[in-house]
């Protein structure tokens, strides 16, 4: 299940306002507004600013969806 | 020297029996062992292809649109095409994002104009491209579903004789392939292209850029742009290099995989447009870089968006120390009309840039400046490769002096001969003495011509044009926006090299609370048919300004809310 924390995260870096959008695991990136290819990296990049943590490209290449994001941070923080 | 009398197919045959075991193309996926076609492997594949194609009914001069996701055997697929003197024509793969209406009405579009006689697509696609098939608009014919083909079954010497008779009737002169210009839902401009046209311009540009059989081209381009389609894919082919090919959509995920590509392959060529240069210098980790090393890159060719210097030097600060020599940081000035390059800066020398005053330039004079307050610094392009020409030209197409900023005309040797069917398209951008007007601005200086704006109001989002009737038709059917009343344009993104689409919308709803919502409803729209809209602002009615047309200016509009602060502006971002 996406933590509040992540999805804070996503709204903000995509400027969004937080309940303006629905994240749920199974949303894809390309369906949140904002997040699209050229916007990606900033959401990565702020997900392991905040979490303190560093993915390879190939591991998030390996997310089909925004759950496996969340489980692959949880992964990285033991959570 | 390539042999420009001759097809491409013979081309690729004549060195699969020359060089039967160098690598043809290193198909690349992120963290697999690429798939490697040796030329050899390649045109048996391909001729297994053609087979089957030619069992399908396929005749030559047909045009076959390719729908495939970055595929290993996508290359013999599109060869095998050719090899039956049918046209291959690369069309964009959906994405995920694309509304399957506004897909099919893009394949529509491309119908109507190239008059697509079969699509070669995935199994997966079929519910959302046969709907298009079966209906009253298609021209097409037959879907087919190459992968799925059983290739181990073909026996190459049923259909020999037929394959060569018709190889051999395949004139130079005659098409090679079509390929469309970039465009969303509405306008695409078919471009076909003959096999001499390739075979020069391969040899044309070869020479500009000392092409070697040692030299290794490393891409993410899609295919069914020019840049990726002919720079990076048909001259190496043509010319007998290798090509590493990764996926465009793992590439945008992940830039470093193309460092990593060049890494392990020892790459030496690659064009990128300018986005990608800050994409990699800004977003690719350190972390992710300890086994980078760049020193075997002869030349990155940056291309299809205005060269900018600031995304020159942040590259060149940022790889120095991977080996990258910044003597290889090049540019190109290309479009699909002319087959691709009409420049090409120099080898072993960083493009050339100058600093001129920004008035003046706005004023259409290029003048050096006298100090860096009011400069811009302008990046070249490069010099004529041979059999180009190329004129700056006044509004009324008369020819402008040395110093004066103009639209860029040009003239090839391998130019097309105007867009398929769509005869008042061409007659407008070609004269009678062969001139394409290329719509693009710049001046030449010391023989190098500098590309610095569009004539047109195209915006260029990551190498992508996108136009703004486009948008403008899609935001203005969303509620609450006064239809008709939208302008779109695109906003300078000094991070990211590029620009991004912005829209001015007029609203007759009052309440302030409210515009978020509709903000996001127009951002909707956008993702609905893969436009990312990146800022809204919204204004009362009758806020914009018309131009004589009666219709809002974009120009006019866009300098009105870039230059001025009006508290009838809405925008939260």
């Amino acid at each position: 299940m996406i933590s509040e924390r992540m999805y804070k995260i996503i709204c903000k870096t995509l400027g969004l306002e937080p309940g303006e959008v629905e994240i749920k695991d199974e949303t894809l990136a390309n369906q949140v507004p904002g997040w699209d290819s050229l916007n990606h990296v900033n959401v990565i990049t702020a997900i392991e600013k905040d979490y303190a943590v560093r993915f390879k490209s190939i591991e998030v290449l390996k997310c089909k969806n925004v759950g496996d994001l969340q489980k692959l941070v949880d992964s990285k923080t033991n959570i | 020297m390539l042999n420009e009398n001759t097809t491409l197919w013979r081309r690729w045959a004549d060195l699969a029996d020359k060089f039967p075991d160098k690598t043809a193309v290193i198909h690349w996926v992120a963290g697999e062992e690429p798939y490697r076609w040796t030329y050899s492997k390649l045109i048996e594949t391909a001729n297994k292809f053609s087979n089957l194609i030619l069992d399908g009914g396929i005749k030559k001069g047909e045009v076959c649109a390719v729908i495939i996701r970055h595929n290993p055997f996508f290359y013999p697929l599109y060869l095998g095409i050719s090899g039956t003197g049918a046209l291959p024509a690369v069309l964009a793969y959906p994405n995920p994002r694309l509304h399957p209406d506004k897909f099919r009405q893009g394949l529509a579009g491309m119908s109507e104009r190239s008059g697509l006689d079969h699509i070669f697509t995935e199994k997966d696609l079929e519910p959302i491209i046969r709907p298009f098939v079966d209906s009253e608009q298609s021209t097409v014919n037959d879907l087919f579903f190459p992968l799925e083909w059983n290739l181990d079954d073909v026996n190459l010497l049923q259909n020999r004789d037929k394959l060569e008779s018709i190889r051999d009737s395949v004139s130079p002169t005659e098409p090679l392939l079509l390929q469309h210009s970039s465009g969303t839902t509405g306008i695409q401009k078919p471009v076909v292209l003959s096999h001499t046209a390739i075979l020069q311009h391969a040899n044309n540009l070869s020479e500009a850029l000392g092409l070697t059989s040692d030299d290794i081209v490393a891409s993410w381009l899609p295919l069914y742009h020019d840049m990726g389609l002919i720079g990076c894919f048909h001259t190496p082919l043509a010319f007998g290099i290798p090509i590493i090919q990764l996926d465009p959509f793992e590439w945008v995920l992940a830039p470093v995989i193309l460092l990593e590509a060049m890494t392990k392959e020892r790459a030496t060529f690659a064009w990128l447009p300018n986005f990608a240069y800050n994409i990699l210098a800004d977003k690719v980790k350190d972390h992710e870089l300890e086994e980078v090393n760049l020193a075997s890159i002869k030349m990155l060719i940056n291309c299809s968006e205005p060269v900018r210097s600031e995304s020159h030097n942040k590259f060149a600060a940022r790889f120095k120390k991977y080996g990258f020599n910044p003597s290889a940081l090049g540019a190109s000035f290309a479009m699909a009309e002319t087959t691709f390059a009409v420049t090409q800066t120099e080898r072993n020398k960083r493009a050339s840039e100058v600093t001129v005053d920004r008035n003046k330039l706005s004023q259409g004079f290029v003048e050096i400046a006298n100090d860096d307050k009011n400069s811009r610094t302008c990046v070249s392009s490069g010099k004529l490769i041979n059999g180009c020409q190329v004129k700056i030209v006044d509004e009324n197409r008369n020819p402008l002096g040395n110093f004066f900023v103009g639209e860029i005309a040009v003239k090839s040797v391998s130019m097309f001969d105007g867009y398929r069917n769509y005869p008042e398209k061409t007659e407008a951008v070609l004269d009678s003495d062969g001139w394409y007007y290329t719509g693009d601005y710049g001046f030449m200086y010391e023989d190098e011509i500098y590309v610095i704006g569009r004539k047109k109001d195209i915006i260029i989002v990551a190498g992508k044009n996108i136009y703004p009737e486009d948008v403008e038709d899609i935001i203005s059917k969303v509620s609450g926006v006064i239809p008709g009343r939208v302008v779109a344009f695109g906003e300078d993104d000094p991070e990211l090299g590029t620009e991004q689409i912005s829209v001015i919308v007029e609203t007759n709803i009052a309440e302030k609370s409210e515009f978020k919502k509709l903000k996001l409803d127009i951002i909707k729209a956008g993702i609905d048919v893969d436009i990312n809209i990146h800022k809204v602002y919204i204004v009362p009615a009758r806020w914009l300004i018309k131009s004589s047309a009666g219709k809002p200016s974009r120009k006019a509009n866009k300098e009105r809310i870039l230059n001025h602060n009006d508290e009838l502006i809405w925008s939260d971002k």
